[in-house]
């Protein structure tokens, strides 16, 4: 194959363009859940006001 | 209520959204990747050399594909951004905004790829001429999208404000599209046209015809993915999220 090296460094930016494209939204949505649970650990959500009260 | 016009107001539901991405991303990748191995195994191991420019042709096969894209999610992230603008469409807000990652991403490929592909055959990895120039500058405006996005906030506020740059730029779409008919360029004039005679052989158009599908099927999964994830980002503290992250109710 003629100009290889040009060509496989073309393809290998756009694979790792696409990679990149793959991977960070993965892991931004990893993180918003992480941070997600450790709120609700940190504040737990309060009882449901419909909730029928306690008779004891 | 018209089943569609149902389905529309129900996606503009986070939760509902959050479970139509996470269900129909992993679908468009998967044709996204079908499509983009048949391909690039045409780009690589089928079409025959060009007579003048040897193998290093075979890098079109991933440049106008990803140049098309930056054009076209420019102009798709402008049309979410007035849709916003116009009619306070969350979801519209939240789709214009995660347009502009991807479209950056095709725009620094078909930068990259075409700098790679200028060095054999115009002898430098760069040159001002009217094409590159333009692109440049619609990877400066992704950029611009995405920073605004990032510095204000308000998340509706920052998608407004950015949206707004949006617009105004989709008038760069026609200078980029028309440079090398307008100007004197390095750049190769059209040799592809989906309506009018190509001059491409016919036996190099069905690998670009492949790869065209694939970007359109790759950019539908990264959308949906980074728009959940913003989504997920916006909708932080909401109760469904708490119960999807799994935490205590």
């Amino acid at each position: 194959m003629s100009y290889q090296n040009y060509v496989f460094a073309a393809y290998a930016v756009f694979a790792a363009v696409l990679l990149w494209d793959f991977v960070a939204p993965r892991l931004a949505i990893r993180r918003f859940l992480r941070a997600a649970k450790m709120r609700a650990a940190r504040n737990p959500a309060p009882a449901d006001k419909n909730a029928p009260l306690a008779r004891e | 209520m018209n089943p569609v016009v149902r389905w529309f107001h129900q996606l503009g539901s986070p939760p509902y959204f959050d479970r139509f991405a996470a269900r129909w991303a992993p679908w468009a990748y998967g044709l996204a990747l079908l499509t983009m191995a048949y391909g690039l195994w045409g780009a690589l191991f089928v079409v025959p050399s060009d007579y003048q420019q040897g193998d290093s042709f075979r890098i079109l096969y991933i440049h106008v594909p990803s140049a098309w894209m930056s054009l076209f999610v420019f102009a798709l992230m402008a049309f979410y951004a007035a849709i916003a603008l116009i009619w306070r469409i969350k979801l519209c807000e939240i789709l214009a905004m995660a347009c502009a990652p991807i479209g950056a991403a095709f725009t620094v490929v078909t930068l990259a790829t075409g700098s790679i592909w200028g060095k054999p055959m115009w002898g430098t990895w760069w040159d001002w001429d009217p094409r590159l120039t333009t692109e440049l500058v619609l990877l400066f405006l992704y950029l611009g999208v995405i920073g605004l996005y990032r510095a204000i906030d308000d998340r509706r506020a920052a998608a407004r404000a950015a949206g707004l740059l949006a617009i105004v730029g989709v008038a760069l779409l026609p200078v980029i599209r028309y440079s090398v008919v307008w100007w004197n360029s390095l750049h190769q004039g059209q040799t592809i046209s989906l309506f009018g005679k190509s001059t491409m052989d016919a036996s190099m158009v069905q690998p670009l015809i492949w790869m065209i599908v694939a970007t359109k099927f790759w950019f539908v999964g990264s959308l949906l993915m980074r728009a959940r994830a913003d989504n997920l980002e916006r909708e932080a503290g909401k109760d469904w999220v708490r119960q999807l992250a799994g935490g205590a109710r």
